[in-house]
């Protein structure tokens, strides 16, 4: 089985938009909450969003949009995409450059794609009303593939010209994780040598507010308040977009062209929790069993783990399930990884969660530091005896855990290891 | 950065904002991108519904999905001007012109009668029938070579077409220059272009094939005749000027279109471009044509030895 590598990183996030500034980010604590316009009306209860800067998208029409200079998308690019799929094509550009990617190296049969989003729920809304006000034959043509959940894989597929294995991951919040996990099968066996994984979301109005009714945003009026995992008075998510691009390369390719890796993925582990469609089992117990599935499968002990970026979205029953699913595997054996949740400075990015995250994680492990877990006043007694740290530490870890859940109980565990 | 909902295609607003609209400002607002005198001649048109006004809109349509570099073509010879190989046009960008189109025109444009537009022409054409209520005209008809060598009585080494297609106001065709071509071998010494003579034979040619495909209008009383392809010659030609040297590599792009015809004379003006240049402009090009005569009946004389 080849070593799978991380060999280059795209993001567009809440904290920055492109890898410095989000290691900067990171390392100070600085958060990507705002007051967001759209949702200061008397009708919204929930005030407080992670948005995108310098990117605006809220229009249907992609010209409308404006965005940094650096990107140059033409209109025939632009037109079957949501914000989902513009951040990715953004982030796309950035780990392209970064990997040091020719055309040749992106587009051929050993080079594929795997990708998460939630689709553009806004576009797909207005879609169906102008079919139902305007009539059938008045729909957008492309609406369709700019809305519905695939259309970041379309888009990045058609527009990177890829040739090898591609598609889309729909597991909610461990989508983009699972896209990681199966693209590192798909090298670690042999099947392609270069696999490029991403996770996108709008974090707009519409791609946000649906939660609303489930009670899971949080209702913070104040934006350094607003998201707090671990934290006794925590009170739900705050919704962010964004993308986030890994570049995934075997051994061989990484020796071939000189690159130099940001970390090795060791390996991931994933099983379900079986009990509910949107509640955490209240053990953690598919959470547990994803993460002693990566252990086992890296032959790693619980001890070998320095640092477990955690899913913890700031909700009150998935944060208490997670500190107990790492308690059952890491509490059990004595060990005491450092945990904290970057949730606090991005928000919950949903399908581009594990992406984004385990592209912190490769961060930190070049750069030899850990994220804290900032916003905690007071830490929630039911995690007090988890080992997680408040401020981001210089730290050189070895082996770093990225946890990932989502609806149906999916979960997600994958393990980075220091090169 | 700006998330203020600032437009009426704005998450927040967009419900509001298309039940409060008046029309005008529904058409502007569609027509955004489009240029002023588009916008005023959409505005005019919904309220007279006055045909004249179709062209400049239905242009005005294209031109604004039409890549940003391509768009001076339109500005030229427009009629001529190809969807797909001169706009960039591709067919989901034809829906995006077809949708709007509709929504400006009021009317309803239905899949099958898209393939037949392949020029600007075609499409004001097509967009004034549907709007006068008239019959759709004959679609524009494409020919490969070997079409074309089926039914032409030049044959290569002497023809000058690689391709044409035959639309209701004339006809259009291709000759790439390949450098091969047995007269460059003396025209000139060390230095091959092609013959200025030949550029009107081209022309010519495109002109036999345009009468071969019916592009003349029927003559009262010949309603029902074809026309001879044996009987079709050359008479004269007038106004032409060449503007450019056309040489090995060049594409010529070859345009006639039927000025008058009058038994049994029939002509046409002429022009080869390459690229958006001006290459030779023929004013009047005129042929000469017959009808075919009646087959022979035949009669059925079964042959010696026949058995049935």
């Amino acid at each position: 089985m080849s070593k799978v590598f991380i060999t280059g990183l795209g993001f567009i996030t809440s904290i920055g938009n492109d890898a410095a500034s989000v290691s900067q980010s990171l390392r100070e604590l600085k958060h990507g909450m705002a007051l967001y316009p759209p949702f200061q009306r008397p009708d919204c209860p929930v005030k407080v969003a992670a948005p995108i800067k310098d990117f605006s998208t809220d229009s249907f029409d992609p010209e409308d949009w404006t965005y940094p200079d650096r990107y140059h998308p033409r209109r025939d690019t632009l037109r079957s995409m949501g914000p989902n799929a513009f951040y990715g094509w953004c982030a796309m550009q950035q780990a392209v450059e970064d990997a040091r990617l020719s055309e040749a190296d992106t587009s051929n049969e050993d080079t594929g794609l795997y990708a998460a989003s939630g689709g553009t729920p806004g576009m797909l809304g207005h879609l169906l009303h102008r079919m139902h006000t305007q009539g059938v034959m008045r729909c957008p043509p492309l609406g369709i593939v700019a809305s519905i959940a695939g259309t970041l894989n379309f888009n990045l597929v058609a527009h990177y010209k890829i040739k090898g294995a591609s598609t889309g991951f729909s597991s909610a919040c461990a989508s983009s994780s699972h896209a990681l996990g199966f693209a590192f099968d798909e090298i670690s066996r042999g099947r392609q040598k270069r696999m490029f994984v991403v996770g996108a979301e709008d974090g707009n109005m519409d791609a946000i507010l649906p939660f609303a009714g489930m009670r899971t945003l949080s209702q913070q009026t104040d934006p350094a308040k607003a998201s707090r995992p671990f934290d006794a008075a925590r009170d739900g998510f705050v919704g962010t977009g964004g993308a986030t691009a890994l570049v995934l390369e075997s051994q061989e390719e990484v020796f071939r062209r000189g690159a130099t890796p940001y970390c090795e993925v060791s390996g991931w582990g994933q099983a379900s929790d079986g009990h509910n469609v949107a509640i955490s089992h209240p053990d953690g117990s598919g959470l547990a069993a994803a993460i002693r599935h990566a252990l086992r499968f890296t032959a790693l002990n619980p001890a070998d783990i320095d640092y477990i970026n955690a899913h913890a979205t700031s909700t009150t029953i998935g944060d208490l399930s997670e500190a107990k699913a790492i308690r059952s595997v890491f509490g059990e054996a004595g060990a005491r990884p450092l945990v904290s949740s970057t949730k606090a400075l991005t928000g919950h990015g949903l399908s581009l969660a594990g992406a984004m995250e385990t592209g912190f994680c490769a961060l930190a492990l070049r750069e030899g530091f850990i994220p804290g877990s900032a916003h905690i006043t007071e830490i929630d007694p039911g995690c007090a005896d988890l080992n997680i740290i408040q401020k981001s530490e210089t730290k050189q870890a070895t082996h770093v855990l990225n946890n990932s859940s989502g609806f149906g109980g999916a979960n997600v565990a994958i393990v980075l290891r220091k090169v | 950065m700006s998330h203020e909902v600032n437009d009426n295609n704005a998450p927040a607003s967009a419900g509001d904002a298309q039940t409060t609209e008046t029309p005008e400002q529904a058409l502007r607002n569609s027509l955004k991108r489009c240029s002023p005198a588009t916008v005023e001649a959409a505005i005019k048109f919904q309220s007279s519904r006055e045909p004249s006004l179709v062209p400049a809109i239905v242009i005005g349509i294209i031109e604004r999905y039409a890549e940003p570099d391509l768009r001076p073509k339109l500005r030229e010879n427009t009629d001529d001007v190809r969807l797909v190989d001169d706009l960039g046009i591709d067919s989901l960008t034809m829906m995006e012109i077809v949708i709007l189109t509709e929504e400006v025109l009021q009317v309803q444009i239905q899949n099958d009668e898209l393939r037949n537009l392949r020029t600007v022409g075609d499409v004001k054409i097509f967009i004034d029938c549907k709007l006068r209520g008239l019959p759709l005209p004959k679609p524009t008809r494409f020919f490969p070579i070997e079409q074309i060598a089926a039914v032409m009585p030049m044959q290569p080494p002497f023809l000058f077409l690689n391709e044409a297609s035959v639309g209701n106001s004339g006809a259009q065709g291709k000759y790439q220059i390949t450098g091969e071509e047995f007269f460059l071998q003396g025209h000139f010494k060390d230095n091959p272009v092609m013959p200025a003579s030949l550029m009107l034979e081209a022309l010519g040619q495109l002109a036999v094939f345009a009468i071969i495909e019916g592009v003349l209008p029927a003559e009262p009383g010949n309603e029902d005749k074809p026309i001879d392809p044996k009987t079709i010659y050359f008479t004269s030609c007038d106004g032409v000027r060449c503007h450019r040297v056309c040489k090995p590599g060049d594409l010529l792009t070859l345009s006639v279109k039927p000025k008058r015809v009058h038994m049994p004379l029939a002509t046409f003006e002429g022009s080869i471009r390459v690229g958006q240049e001006k290459a030779v402009i023929a004013e009047e090009i005129t042929l000469t044509f017959g009808y075919a005569e009646p087959a022979p009946e035949v009669t059925e004389t079964p042959e010696v030895g026949e058995t049935k």
